[in-house]
């Protein structure tokens, strides 16, 4: 056993299958699709953040040379359906429902807004179209902040809510908390903003859509996270049979959360080629992508602690306020989410939570890697806040307030149990690779010299997949299901609904079926991005680990037993005695009886048997987690502050990270250090920000700063394997997790570096002018 | 109006518009697709060529002032299947996620690389600061081209 295990290649760094291809600029994006008869879209936006539409004048757009159509919201409307974002449809959500069209019809809702797709024969045509294309706006009041929108004088966004209410006000209590607060030494309140942010990735949205008027069927070419998310959303609003959308899919350019579903544009482009015969192309471009596509994470918490004067965390109350812009996408989703794992690794025994969601003038919230962050920002931000006051070290109250792993584990006051979370080890491993008293020398040092120095520690869990409950019939993230099939030529082939912008899927999911089925690597073929060939799935939410993981285990354990069964036949021996090694079908341990698999695929192919035997090499699988379990860890970071210009420097970054056994540690650690460079973004350069009257203030990369390789260090990776619950997977998730404990840990490092002036920190976003604001160097104009 | 250059060592010819970006002449009307649009105002990187051996934005050059030049693509670098060094090394390496960015990253690195074959890390991420990632941290793509420069000094 210990020789095979020596040669798996699963938990293996296996260079990555996908990179022959993008390396010699041979992979294909959407942006590369031609169509015979292609057209090219391009959409005219609102310049207003909230106003009614008075007139629309397309002619001169339709007298443009090369302008084939000039579709407004109105002529939209008359082919869709209205209603909600698919997804927001497709995710239910208490509270009322917004309905609005593809493109603005009566008013606009953000400055961004789409109101006229000109359709011609080139990109380059059809924004000459747009610049022809006049509309006459009457300015509404903007409603811009959240606390405006909370004012029942606001003007409504929708006319059919009445407010700019879309989540109800929604109270939950966990535990005693009246008497939690009553009794504790000490409570401590805090107001708590996480801002506004964005997705980014390097490649927008866009879409080739190309309807066959012959069968009716709607093809559409995307750029996606689930090309069945996207093809219900197109159906949905197109008022298509389902079986009649083909969505497919190639190489993507990144995404993080932007693209699940179907879009407002991507559904109009989609209607036009419905309704022109003809294939329509749109990629947004950058300005597109900053002002419309979506954005993140503006959120605010207004906190009450309940602490003893030993820094026992023992309550907590949080009212929540969140901004979900103008379409609103997700829903009451984030805050239930938020709400849940608010408690964290930590023994809180009691939790009172409250959450509304407003509408305002601004781009969608939509979700962007780990959506419910906040959650772990406000309760790590919120521990050394209180204990800077109770002058206990950041790694002492932590440690004091972790839950211990116990049999049987914690439950969260909110009810999942804390079982395999190992965020004491992660804490412990950290203080072991940095020595904190040696920094708090070398900090006292420094200090005297001017130089500010800071650490910050911060801890969290993640649901990837999540504990397996008990009551539930299913598991913790529902089903997982994959295709697998022997071909003629020995090649096992994975069909799966995972749609992979990055995460490498087509080398990690070949690695494990490699290593169950018995073929080397290369004879596994991984494949994606085909609503009419592949399951139904979905990239997101760090499930894929765990979630197909455990399907390509299952599976490939299923279809081996088959083949083996029919081996057997071949062989002359009984299937329990058979293997398959290195690609063949041998009897345990005598490499002369081995058959090539390839072999045993072209007999069974050869239709020489009868139906009494088993011929066909295919399986369908399905997975519900397993035993499942939690991912998380602890990260370190320190800083240094120049406090004449405001400018962090991150020294040193360390993460401690249990994802439990790892696929393929070079892929989990390029997960780890991405989501890591994208929060120490949105701490130190990034912001949506818009003007008192709703103008976007960020739409290109010279407004909208994103980190370069100056901005990011090395970072340093612990891995921590500390329990296995699963007999077989226990892989799991860790697509989001450095985007969720980075933010506290820069933030948390910061104010460290900042002690000597007295600073608190209740915000997210520190660039260079609020570094000098929050140490008084300049006026906060507050 | 009609232009003649060299792209990837063969002679081209082609008649963009005066307004054509170099970038969406390569793509459009060469279907060299390898060359990626991310920002169309100069600050991504990611549709980096080089222009008569100087690594440029095709986004922010239009076709027609690459009249008479040599451009080398992504396409250009292993033109007979084989990946280069740089190409190699940063496979290695786990350079890349989504591979958006990439030929911008390897067309850069394969201009700073010929003019400074010993540079360090530090001259490294400086030379690649123009260039955005959104997946990665940068590391791995810091480390492939580092793992190139000592190939090459080795070979």
């Amino acid at each position: 056993m210990a020789g095979i295990m020596a040669e798996r290649y699963t938990g293996a760094s296996i260079k990555r299958s996908e990179d022959p291809r993008i390396l010699t600029g041979k992979g294909r994006y959407v942006d590369d699709i031609k169509l015979p008869g292609m057209l090219h879209a391009a959409f005219v936006r609102s310049p207003l953040a909230h106003a009614r539409v008075l007139a629309v004048d397309v002619s001169a757009a339709q007298a443009l040379p090369g302008v084939v159509a000039v579709l407004t919201g109105a002529d939209l409307e008359a082919v869709t359906i209205p209603g909600q974002d698919p997804l927001f449809a497709m995710m239910g959500g208490a509270g009322p429902k917004p309905e609005y069209t593809l493109l603005a019809t009566d008013k606009v809702r953000f400055a961004g807004d789409p109101v006229v797709v000109v359709i011609a024969e080139s990109r380059y045509l059809a924004e000459d179209g747009c610049e022809l294309v006049e509309v006459d706006y009457e300015d509404l009041p903007p409603v811009v902040s959240a606390a405006f929108a909370l004012d029942a004088g606001s003007p409504p966004l929708f006319a059919n809510l009445g407010d700019n209410i879309i989540g109800p006000h929604k109270r939950s209590e966990y535990g005693d908390v009246a008497g939690t607060f009553a009794a504790a030494d000490r409570v401590a309140e805090f107001r708590i903003d996480v801002h506004r942010h964005q997705n980014v990735p390097m490649e927008g949205r866009g879409c080739v859509a190309s309807y066959d008027a012959g069968s009716g069927a709607l093809t559409v070419h995307a750029a996606t996270q689930s090309v069945h998310v996207t093809r219900m959303g197109v159906a949905m609003r197109l008022g298509i049979e389902p079986d009649k959308v083909r969505v497919v899919a190639g190489d993507i350019g990144g995404s993080f959360g932007l693209k699940i579903g179907a879009s407002r544009e991507e559904l109009a482009v989609a209607a036009a080629s419905r309704a022109l015969g003809r294939p329509v192309k749109w990629v947004e471009d950058r300005s597109e992508n900053l002002t419309a596509s979506g954005q993140a994470r503006e959120e605010s918490f207004d906190v009450r602690a309940a602490v003893s004067n030993d820094g026992d965390l023992l309550g907590l109350d949080v009212k929540m306020v969140i901004d979900t812009g103008a379409y609103p996408v997700m829903g009451t989703m984030v805050s239930s989410i938020i709400e849940m794992m608010l408690p964290g690794p930590y023994k809180l025994a009691a939790l009172g939570f409250e959450s509304i969601a407003v509408t305002t003038n601004k781009a969608s919230y939509i979700a962007y890697r780990g959506p419910w962050a906040s959650e772990t920002f406000v309760r790590e931000r919120v521990l050394d806040l209180l204990a800077k006051d109770l002058g206990l070290d950041p790694l002492e109250i932590r440690l004091r307030n972790i839950a211990p792993r116990t049999d049987p584990p914690f439950t969260m006051i909110t009810g999942r149990p804390l079982v395999g979370v190992t965020s004491k080890e992660s804490l412990e491993r950290i203080a072991q690779v940095v020595d904190i008293p040696a920094f708090r020398r070398r900090q006292a040092e420094e200090r005297a010299r001017g130089r500010y120095l800071g650490i910050g520690l911060a801890t969290f869990i993640e649901a990837a997949p999540g504990p397996r409950s008990p009551e539930g019939p299913s598991g913790p993230m529902g089903m997982e299901f994959m295709r697998l099939r022997l071909a003629e030529d020995g090649v096992v082939t994975l069909f799966t609904g995972q749609m992979p912008h990055g995460q490498s899927h087509q080398t990690t999911l070949a690695q494990i079926a490699a290593d169950e089925f018995g073929v080397p690597f290369e004879q596994v073929r991984v494949v994606i991005g085909d609503s009419d060939v592949v399951p139904f799935g979905l990239t997101g939410g760090s499930r894929s680990a765990t979630m197909t993981g455990g399907v390509t285990l299952h599976g490939a354990r299923q279809l081996k037993a088959k083949v083996l069964d029919f081996a057997a036949l071949l062989i002359e021996a009984s299937a329990q005695d058979l293997e398959i090694v290195d690609g063949q079908v041998q009897v345990r341990g005598d490499p002369d009886s081995a058959i090539p698999v390839a072999e045993v695929a072209r007999q069974a192919a050869s239709g020489q048997f009868g139906t009494d035997v088993d011929t066909n090499f295919e399986v369908e699988a399905s997975f519900d987690g397993g035993e499942g379990g939690w991912s998380g860890g602890s990260h370190c970071a320190i800083v240094e502050v120049d406090v004449e210009t405001g400018l962090v420097r991150i020294e040193r970054y360390v993460a401690a990270e249990d994802c439990g056994a790892l696929i393929n540690p070079a892929v989990v650690e390029g997960q780890i250090r991405g989501g890591i460079a994208q929060g120490i973004g949105a701490v130190l350069l990034e912001r949506s920000a818009y003007d008192q009257d709703g103008n976007y203030q960020s739409a290109t990369f010279m407004d909208y700063l994103l980190p370069t390789a100056c901005d990011i260090p090395r970072i340093e990776i612990e891995h921590l394997e500390t329990v296995r619950l699963d007999a077989d997977v226990n892989f799991r998730g860790v697509g989001e997790g450095g985007m969720i404990i980075a933010p506290p840990t820069v933030v948390n490092a910061i104010e460290d570096a900042l002690t000597p002036f007295g600073a608190r920190i209740y915000e997210q976003h520190l660039p260079p002018a609020r570094i000098l604001e929050l140490i008084a160097a300049v006026d906060s104009g507050q | 109006m009609d232009i003649t250059l060299r792209i990837n060592g063969a002679t081209c010819t082609g008649s963009p518009e005066a307004r054509t970006t170099l970038a969406d002449f390569l793509r459009d009307d060469l279907n060299l697709t390898g060359t990626h649009v991310g920002c169309e105002h100069g600050v991504c990187g990611a549709c980096t060529v080089i222009v008569d051996g100087r690594a440029v934005r095709s986004c922010l050059m239009l076709a027609v002032q690459a009249a008479g030049s040599e451009v080398t693509t992504i396409e250009g670098l292993a033109p007979d299947g084989e990946l280069g060094t740089l190409q190699q090394a940063m496979w290695d390496s786990h350079s890349f996620q989504c591979g958006f960015c990439t030929p911008g990253f390897v067309m850069q690195a394969t201009a700073f690389l010929r003019a400074h074959p010993d540079a360090g890390e530090r001259q490294v991420r400086a030379a690649l600061s123009g260039n955005i990632c959104r997946c990665t941290g940068y590391q791995s793509i810091i480390d492939g081209v580092l793992l190139a420069a000592e190939r090459a000094r080795q070979s």
